[in-house]
């Protein structure tokens, strides 16, 4: 019975409920990087020569970069050479026709993660595309989506099945010389999902990927891109968690949206990759590059995140409001526990006129964990009447902890609107021996009190998933109070 | 129900309570009176498991149980309710959650099943007809940017709504309006009952022309150095604590 | 040795020509320090906004021709404005012209034997009071300082008239540079009032770095008002750095409304628990003006309190810059740090850069922080108009008041008409436009 920082910290201290290796053989490529790794990585994928071309561009352009320093994180220098760029399961060569074709030893690690693939998915009405180290390994619904026109397959099918459109739309928003990890990506990207929605289609059902990251000294380069069409809608859920491992893991995806006139895009994550364990051993490197454009007038791109998770998180999901009318959103909770690093936040850019945005971000912080919300919002000239409200709050647990704000305005326009409030509180001891006092327990109670903080965040994020979101949470900041 | 025995407390270095004895029974109800400093809040927040208070020695029972090992979220589970002086601001957590809440765990601790919905709502409206409060307050955070007054009675409301067997009231009178004190009051003696008994702490004599003790004692420097009827009350009101001081000196 | 925008064998040069003085040692060891440091660039994330590279080519042009640099004594066109300005607001003048505290005034105010208050040139008395050199801009000043006024105020002495510093610099036919450097020290539970007013006489190209630092010990009370009105083409570089000790307690206002590029930076330093700090700021720019405001307060020890508030209004092309940064070290329970930044852009030119920051590694805390960039209210503008006025009247109310919060709580109270004076100037060119 204490309700002591101390004390509130060993409450925390579950162990990583998804930590375990599933032991399949991978078919990689040896560690190491240069031309050849790219060449090799493409031919395996049977890519069209515009492809290669691409990757070989952001390949040499990459030689030429620096890895960022500006970030509010501290980690040791990545050996780049040490990272096989290439793993993929076995069973790749005839790739499963459907559920029951797929390897029972990858359906037991997603029945572990609790996503019972067979079951949930149908349930929950969700098609799934599972990406299982680099390769995409199942997908569902593909009937139901291709009867409304909506194309959702691996990005390496989109890049032979429909390389019109990837080939319009690939590094549009993030350009291959974007920012060291994006590029980076670009050379080696392995696979991803590829979802175009046309003209005037309301997508019948919510999408989803998990990620997952396995085999050994794997980075894992994701790419994804959306494409909704003019006055279409899109709500993309993804989500991760990964295998515990010593060894820190780089993970640097990128994801690129596109909302063309009167279109709409929602994508949520929730990201729980390992965060290392209590003493900020092993962990996931997370740094993604994630950005939509609001091409079209009347258009609008919503990110909602949940980051619970990986060692070092470095993401800032950004909107390019190009159109007239047109809105961005990002909603975020970032929860940093024990040795966690996370400097997270987003970029407004507004260029249309009437364009909007919203920022709500939520920090808590735990343990010893340093928390940084980092975000832009940029008016430019002709965005005459763009209006941004950011809120962003934090919250501290324990006194060893950090959080941080470092939001930049950048406004060129005199009819801008533009307001910025962050606050900052603490789980005190008075709250908690007040809930106690009404016999609520301490776990309990501290629960409450981070969902009543994140409350505004979870009611953006699709019903079935601020469900697990709610849970995760509790997970993630255990031992926290206690 | 609750037996207190020769407590001694202390507060970092400060020695705050020195040898007090108490004895309540269920249907009772006592005002503690005495100055500020005097330990009347100390006692309180023992008696309700604060981990800021040391008990360097002496015993607790309460309904039989050593009350000093058990964690304030027990202690309320058992019918322990403690109104507090400063009532805490939880932004973010609704006002109703928590008070279903609480009074779920103090269910589920009488072997009783969850209380619904619905049910849940038509008490606590209930309770708040019978307090005057404005039953928008229960879709607020818990007490933020409640005034004074809507802090106090959303203790009683809690109380109310959660039916301790033992409820001890922190200066529960302290800055209220006269309205607000009438209300209070009112649902105090509501509360009134042969299984509960109602400790009110305070400084003045105030609300005890609301409420009527049955008991009224006196703590001076740690101990409780007089007891009496409500004429004590009346008295120190009349005399100042000074007399009790010079009393107790003498 | 690291890159410079400032050509560094012509300062080694100029500093060896410099009179072998008491401040020579100071200036030696500051050459060498900044020789190790970065000049500003826009790499830099402190400098991102501010571009310092026409300061150093004048200085570069100055270092030169330094022979022709302005003497002590104090031209006749400066010293006319010198009496103008003196005349105009009633406090305790000293004079630093040039760089160079002026005697007369020194030798005025001794004449008044002030109860507790020491005031003394270095260059006069070769007394050396500390010089702070911790960032590159102090290490180029203390290079080429001629010269440091030092202020003590003793314990428990309360100075009633405000002690006025003028610091005026001559750019009627020369391209100069100088350096001024203030050094004040409030002993125990003294306190005192200060007006720091910043002028150019002429209308040359000139580049003015100013480094104050103070020390308020505990208990310590001090206002300080720091008023710029340079000419437009003048460029200034002005840094203050205070310790607040137990209990003490700092309110600063600083109003900005010369200059072509200003850059001011405010360091507080709260090293002793019950030390309180407020910072005030009003910048008003038009034409192609640059100001730059970045605060930062360290609370290394709570509890303790700093509340934060700038406003600023852009006309025209100017550009704006606000960085506001509150640091709350491990440890330092109990702090409460608000900050916040207001602007009004009446341009579709203007550009405003803001950035409110919070460090956070105590949990004890109450911190927050705000920052607007907008229009006039459309509720009060409605309201006014309601009233009878017409639009551009009401919109002229509106703007006035907005600068009017910052101005009625000027700190000192003697200094308040004449900011009045100046902000209703500098207002009314602004709400009307003026030629760029």
């Amino acid at each position: 019975m204490s309700t002591q920082p101390n004390d509130i910290e060993t409450l925390v201290n579950r162990r990583y409920k998804h930590g375990f290796i599933t032991d399949i053989d991978s078919d990689s490529l040896p560690p190491g990087l240069d031309e050849e790794v790219v060449r090799a990585i493409s031919l395996r994928k049977n890519e069209p020569e515009f492809m290669l071309q691409w990757r070989l561009k952001a390949y040499r352009h990459w030689l030429t970069m620096q890895e960022p320093d500006w970030a509010h994180v501290h980690y040791p220098k990545i050996d780049y050479k040490s990272i096989s760029y290439f793993s993929a399961p076995r069973s790749d060569k005839d790739r499963p026709k459907s559920l029951d074709e797929v390897d029972p030893k990858l359906l037991e690690t997603y029945d572990k993660l609790g996503i019972p693939l067979h079951e949930r998915a149908r349930l929950a009405g969700v098609a799934v595309d599972a990406v299982f180290d680099s390769v995409s390994v199942a997908t569902t619904f593909k009937a139901k989506l291709s009867e409304a026109g909506v194309i959702f397959c691996p990005f390496s099918e989109a890049v032979t099945k429909h390389p019109e459109l990837v080939r319009k739309y690939l590094g549009s928003v993030v350009p291959y010389r974007d920012n060291f990890f994006a590029t980076l990506n670009s050379a080696v990207f392995s696979d991803g999902s590829f979802v175009y929605v046309p003209k005037g289609v309301r997508c019948p059902m919510e999408l989803s990927t998990y990620f997952r990251i396995n085999a050994a000294n794997t980075g894992q380069f994701e790419r994804t891109l959306i494409i909704a069409d003019e006055d279409s809608h899109v709500s993309y859920l993804e989500g991760c968690t990964a295998p515990m491992r010593d060894e820190n893991q780089l993970h640097a995806a990128v994801v690129e949206l596109v909302a063309l006139e009167g279109a709409q895009i929602k994508y949520s994550t929730v990201q729980n990759w390992y965060p290392g364990d209590e003493n900020g051993k092993g962990g996931i490197y997370n740094f993604v590059t994630k950005r939509g454009d609001c091409r079209g007038d009347n258009s609008k791109i919503s990110w909602t995140q949940v980051e619970t998770g990986s060692a070092i998180t470095w993401k800032y999901p950004s909107c390019i409001l190009r159109g007239e009318n047109s809105v961005g959103e990002f909603y975020s909770v970032a929860v940093a526990n024990n040795m966690q690093q996370a400097d997270t936040g987003t970029k407004m850019i507004h260029i249309g006129r009437n364009s909007r945005s919203t920022i709500v971000s939520k920090g808590i912080s735990a343990g010893r964990a340093q928390n940084a919300y980092r975000g832009l919002v940029r008016v430019m000239p002709q965005a005459a009447n763009a209006r941004n409200h950011t809120q962003c709050d934090s919250l501290l647990i324990g006194n060893e902890c950090g959080a941080h704000t470092f939001p930049y305005m950048e406004i060129r326009n005199p009819t801008a609107k533009i307001e910025h409030e962050a606050t900052t509180s603490k789980i005190s001891a008075d709250q908690l021996f007040y809930c106690r006092q009404r016999g609520i327990s301490e776990e309990d109670a501290v629960n409450m009190i981070v969902n009543g903080f994140c409350k505004q965040v979870f009611r953006e994020l699709p019903m079935e998933f601020a469900v697990e979101a709610q849970a995760l949470m509790n997970v993630s900041l255990e031992g926290a109070v206690g | 129900m609750l037996e207190i025995r020769d407590l001694h407390v202390r507060i970092g270095t400060t020695d705050i309570l020195t040898g007090l004895t108490l004895t309540v029974n269920a249907g009772e109800v006592h005002a503690i009176m005495g100055p500020n400093g005097s330990g009347k809040s100390t006692l309180a927040q023992v008696i309700a498991g604060h981990e800021d208070y040391l008990v360097t020695s002496g015993s607790v029972t309460f309904l039989g149980r050593n009350l000093l090992e058990l964690d304030p979220e027990e202690r309320a589970r058992l019918g322990l309710f403690l109104g507090f002086q400063y009532p805490v601001e939880i932004p973010g957590v609704n006002n109703a959650y928590l008070l279903k809440a609480a009074l779920n765990a103090r269910r589920k601790e009488r072997g009783e099943t969850e209380i619904d919905a619905f049910e849940f709502l038509q008490l606590a409206r209930e309770k708040m007809t019978l307090l005057d409060m404005d039953p928008a307050l229960l879709n607020r955070s818990v007490n933020e940017g409640f005034s004074g007054g809507e802090k106090k009675r959303n203790e009683i409301l809690q109380m109310a709504v959660l039916e301790p067997l033992l409820a001890i009231l922190d200066e529960t009178d302290s800055g209220l309006d006269i309205d607000a004190l009438k209300a209070v009051s009112k649902g105090v003696n509501a509360m009134r009952h042969p299984d509960r008994a109602i400790i009110l702490v305070t400084h003045y004599q105030r609300l005890l022309g609301y409420v009527e003790p049955d008991f009224v004692h006196v703590l001076s420097k740690g101990q409780i150095v007089r007891s009496g009827d409500k004429s004590l009350a009346i008295q120190l009101e009349d005399m100042g604590y000074d007399w009790i001081r010079e009393a107790a000196a003498g | 040795m690291s890159s410079h925008l400032i050509d560094f064998a012509l300062l080694e040069q100029a500093v060896h020509n410099l009179p072998g003085d008491a401040l020579h040692p100071v200036r030696e060891n500051a050459l060498a320090a900044f020789g190790q440091s970065e000049f500003p660039d826009q790499r830099q994330e402190d400098w991102k906004y501010t571009n310092l590279a026409p300061a150093a080519t004048l200085s570069n042009a100055w270092l030169r021709k330094r022979s022709s640099a302005p003497g002590p004594q104090p031209s006749a066109l400066l010293q006319q404005q010198i009496d103008q300005t003196v005349a105009e607001i009633p406090a305790k003048w000293i004079v630093i012209a040039n760089g160079f505290v002026e005697t007369g005034s020194l030798r005025d105010l001794a004449a008044q034997q002030p109860a507790g208050l020491t005031v003394r040139s270095a260059a006069e008395s070769a007394h050396l009071p500390t010089v702070v050199t911790e960032d590159v801009m102090s290490r180029f000043n203390a290079t080429l300082i001629r010269d440091v006024l030092h202020i003590q105020v003793a314990a428990n002495q309360e100075i009633d008239e405000p002690i006025g510093i003028l610091v005026i610099d001559d750019a009627s036919d020369e391209t100069s540079v100088t350096q001024t450097r203030i050094v004040i020290e409030l002993e125990e539970n003294s306190c005192a009032n200060f007006i720091e007013l910043h002028a150019t006489a002429g209308s040359n190209q000139q580049f003015a770095n100013c480094v104050c630092n103070m020390r308020l010990a505990q208990g310590a009370k001090a206002r300080y008002v720091r008023v710029q009105d340079r000419g437009l083409q003048q460029y200034q570089v002005g840094r203050l750095t205070a310790q607040l000790e137990r209990n003490s307690e700092l309110k600063h206002a600083a109003f900005d409304l010369g200059g072509a590029l200003i850059r001011n930076d405010i360091d507080i330093d709260i090293r002793e628990p019950g030390a309180s700090v407020e910072l005030l700021g009003l910048y008003l720019a038009s034409g192609r003006q640059h100001i730059d405001n970045h605060t930062r307060v360290d609370h290394c020890v709570g509890p303790a309190t700093s509340r934060e508030e700038y406003r600023g209004i852009l006309n025209d092309r100017a550009r704006c810059v606000f960085n506001g940064k509150a640091i709350v070290h491990a440890g330092a329970d109990g702090t409460d740090a608000r900050q916040s930044n207001h602007n009004l852009l009446l341009s579709d030119r203007a550009e405003i850069d803001t950035k409110p920051e919070l460090e956070i590694y105590a949990d004890d805390v109450k911190c927050s922080h705000g920052a607007t960039v907008g229009q006039l209210d459309p509720k009060a503008l409605f309201y006014l108009r309601s009233r009878g006025l017409d639009q551009s009247e009401a919109a002229r109310a509106l703007t006035r008041a907005f600068a009017e919060t910052i101005v009625e709580r000027t700190p000192v109270e003697e200094v308040r008409p004449y900011i009045q004076t100046i902000v209703d100037r500098k207002l009314q060119s602004l709400i009307d436009g003026e030629p760029e």
